[in-house]
């Protein structure tokens, strides 16, 4: 079972997609994986057979686990030992045969031709439109010079696939009243002993995240702080450059973190570990309350509040094809969540383990605040503004850094310039 | 009307409202100017109003500051635009930076006759406006159009900081238009000349009509038929109209910027730096330029119409950029 992220600890097998004495290619895939953190697939580690599977399907193991074996001297096409007829017994045995070079004497064309097609480069806008409508840029036809893909290319395919689409929609829909939205009450109501209706085990994924909230409860020693923010400069920003308030508001916390790294670390036991590197993890509420998943943005302290934006939308939109790596939810140093677009304005977020705090952004709603002009004048205004609310470990570092810490990003928000 | 009557009558209709605004120059008075601008203005107005300078650019626009500073209006024309360096010390180092320095408003406007195309040789064909722009405190303007000549005319008369105004030669005759009666200013801002969707042409004033002729019905070589093609104007080179410039940059992705400047440091390339740094997701192929290359502007017809951006160079360029 190999290490998907600092703090995963075990995992549980969905699938093996490879069964005994199949060939099994180097980083091909090998099996599918659920840990507390996503549901992912185990590249295989070398190329060879299975010869061996240890962990069935269903099972957890903890990190480490071996969880197959892989017969690495073993040549693809040759027959395995079940279907070996009797008189094979004449063949040399394994040992004795010459050393062969381990790749495969050649790559089959399809990979080939997969190949070349990913490496067809694509302009700016073509790009964004085909990461907005979730295109496959390689299946698209270019009519550019050599084959290039235009905008008006991935246009067409978008509302060509679009025109598809709601065609099926149509079909579908029931016809207009055709039938009466009435429907009786469930009989019983309010009368005789309430019957609950029948429980259900908690998914998977809720299960992990209840674990870790609470493991994270009972582990650390969580204080939460608030402060209000005006965010005028960031609404003016966030129109002017086209993004959300989230990426410009995360600029300013990761400008903060640069500057208290204290609050951009690990706490594990009695190890403290503070990190130069800023590595965002961004909370992602998956559809249909499905869950969380926190993927996260390395080195964010080199990216732009564009940059920002656009590894935001990458991860969220990956989050929620479930198509993140490992690599992608683990390594975070400081955790934003942001829940406020559906108009909550304050919240206690737990601390995921091992960081030492992790910020709430709230919604921003216009309220009245008092404001003081260069001339020392106080006046009421109405201003964008919203909480922040900063759950810290007090293991970690006591209230005056945190508020410190809380400060500095209001000073940076309320004099953000793009 | 013509353009060069559109810019007499945005003066004579500021003159006739305004009596702050005055009229400062070589041959302005008695012999009209040399391009017949200020014709008739001499008689209207009298002789302090319209004043006959000795030849020296930097005491038309010094004393010109001098009389900003002290409540006047007034409009200088430069006889030719190549002549303005002679004066240029007093629009930057004076005029330029007199409002940051001292907090003293400097309301005067700059007419240079500017641009080639009719053999006027190395000192009566530059294009000059990338100058100006590159110093703060100056705004430049460009019209295109006989009607804009009249209302940025007027608009540049009342905007308290000096303007540079910047009317090309040779639209002086060949460009004709409706103008509307009486006074009114146009926006320091860009104007969609012909409406788009493939491309779009950035440029500003006499290459405004060179762009517009060489996109009009433009095939291309793949015979894909008229291609849908903008036309922007500036107008106004400072400031620069940046909303303007990326909303078409977003509509069309892909662009043309035309500058009749030599090359180097153009009011193009500024347009350039502009979409590279905040169209950049926008762009469906390279932003390509086309200039005047870095030399001076030839007296030779047949070589001086190989220096100047063509309607031919201009639809070759946005040919290409189409079928990237």
């Amino acid at each position: 079972m190999p290490q998907m992220g600092v703090s995963v600890v075990e995992g549980t097998i969905i699938a093996w997609r490879k069964q005994l004495g199949d060939w099994v290619e180097s980083d091909e895939t090998i099996a599918e994986v659920s840990t507390d953190k996503i549901d992912t697939e185990i590249p295989s580690p070398a190329a060879g057979r299975l010869v061996e599977i240890l962990v069935d399907v269903g099972v957890t193991v903890d990190v480490g686990v071996t969880l197959a074996r892989i017969a690495t001297d073993a040549r693809p096409g040759e027959p395995h030992d079940a279907e070996r007829e009797p008189y094979d017994d004449q063949r040399e045995p394994p040992a004795a045969s010459p050393p062969q070079s381990p790749s495969a004497p050649s790559a089959p064309p399809a990979d080939e031709t997969a190949r070349r097609g990913s490496s067809r480069r694509y302009s700016p806008v073509v790009q964004r439109i085909a990461a907005e409508h979730d295109v496959e840029l390689d299946a698209i036809e270019g009519t550019g010079r050599e084959g290039r893909v235009r905008k008006q290319d991935v246009i067409a395919y978008v509302e060509a696939r679009a025109a598809a689409e709601p065609a099926a929609d149509e079909a579908g829909e029931p016809a207009l009243h055709t039938e009466s939205p009435y429907r009786p009450d469930p009989p019983g109501g309010g009368d005789g002993p309430y019957k609950p209706p029948e429980g259900r085990p908690l998914s998977r994924m809720r299960q992990m995240i209840g674990e870790h909230m609470q493991r994270s409860l009972r582990t650390a020693a969580t204080c939460t702080t608030w402060i209000e923010v005006d965010v005028s400069r960031i609404e003016l920003a966030r129109k002017e450059k086209g993004i959300t308030a989230l990426p410009l508001i995360a600029r300013c916390v990761i400008g903060a973190l640069v500057e208290f790294p204290q609050l951009n670390a690990w706490l594990e036991d009695d190890i403290h570990t503070v990190h130069e590197q800023v590595n965002l993890g961004i909370a992602v509420a998956l559809d249909d309350d499905d869950g969380l998943i926190v993927p996260v943005v390395r080195g964010a302290q080199d990216l732009s509040a564009e940059g920002l934006s656009r590894r935001i939308r990458d991860v969220a939109r990956r989050a929620r094809a479930r198509e993140l790596t490992a690599d992608d939810v683990h390594g975070a140093t400081f955790t934003l969540t942001n829940p406020g677009q559906f108009g909550s304005i304050m919240a206690t977020p737990v601390i995921s383990q091992p960081q030492v705090a992790i910020l709430d952004v709230e919604a921003i709603t216009k309220r009245p605040v008092v404001v003081t002009d260069a001339f020392g004048q106080d006046a009421i205004a109405i201003r964008p503004m919203v909480i922040l609310g900063l759950s810290w470990d007090h293991r970690a570092l006591d209230g005056a850094l945190a508020a410190r810490f809380l400060a500095n990003i209001k000073r940076r928000v309320e004099s953000y310039e793009s | 009307m013509t353009y060069l009557q559109a810019i007499s009558e945005g003066l004579r209709s500021e003159m006739r409202d305004d009596e702050r605004v005055l009229l400062m120059g070589e041959d302005i008075g008695v012999f009209g100017g040399a391009f017949k601008v200020t014709d008739g203005f001499i008689g209207e107005f009298g002789s302090d109003r319209v004043m006959d300078t000795p030849l020296a650019e930097s005491g038309i626009v010094g004393t010109a500051v001098g009389a900003a500073i002290v409540g006047m209006r007034p409009v200088c024309e430069m006889q030719f635009a190549d002549f303005v360096a002679c004066g240029f010390d007093q629009i930057i180092n004076v005029a330029g930076k007199m409002f940051y320095r001292q907090g003293l408003p400097v309301n005067i406007t700059v007419r240079l006759p500017s641009g080639g195309g009719f053999s006027g040789g190395p000192f009566h064909s530059q294009s000059p406006e990338a100058w100006f722009m590159h110093s703060p405190g100056i705004k430049v303007v460009a019209p295109s159009t006989a009607e804009d000549a009249k209302g940025l005319m007027i608009a540049s008369i009342r905007d308290p900081n000096p303007v540079v105004y910047m009317e090309h030669k040779n639209l002086y005759r060949r460009v004709k238009g409706d103008v509307p009666e009486g006074s009114y200013e146009t926006p320091f801002s860009a104007r969609v000349a012909r409406e788009g969707s493939e491309l779009v042409v950035i440029t500003y004033g006499a290459m405004v009509n060179t762009a517009l002729e060489a996109t009009e019905d433009l095939d291309t070589h793949s015979g894909t038929g008229g291609a849908s093609i903008m036309v922007l104007d500036l107008r106004t080179l400072t400031p620069l109209d940046e909303p303007a410039i990326l909303s078409a940059v977003r509509a069309c992705s892909k662009v043309v910027i035309v500058d009749e400047a030599n090359q180097t440091c153009a009011a193009g390339a500024q347009v350039a730096a502009l979409i590279a740094e905040h169209a950049f997701e926008d762009l469906d192929g390279p932003v390509v330029r086309v200039a005047s290359p870095d030399v001076p502007v030839p007296y030779s017809p047949p070589l001086e119409q190989a220096v100047l951006p063509s309607v031919d160079r201009v639809r070759e360029a946005c040919r290409q950029l189409l079928e990237y």
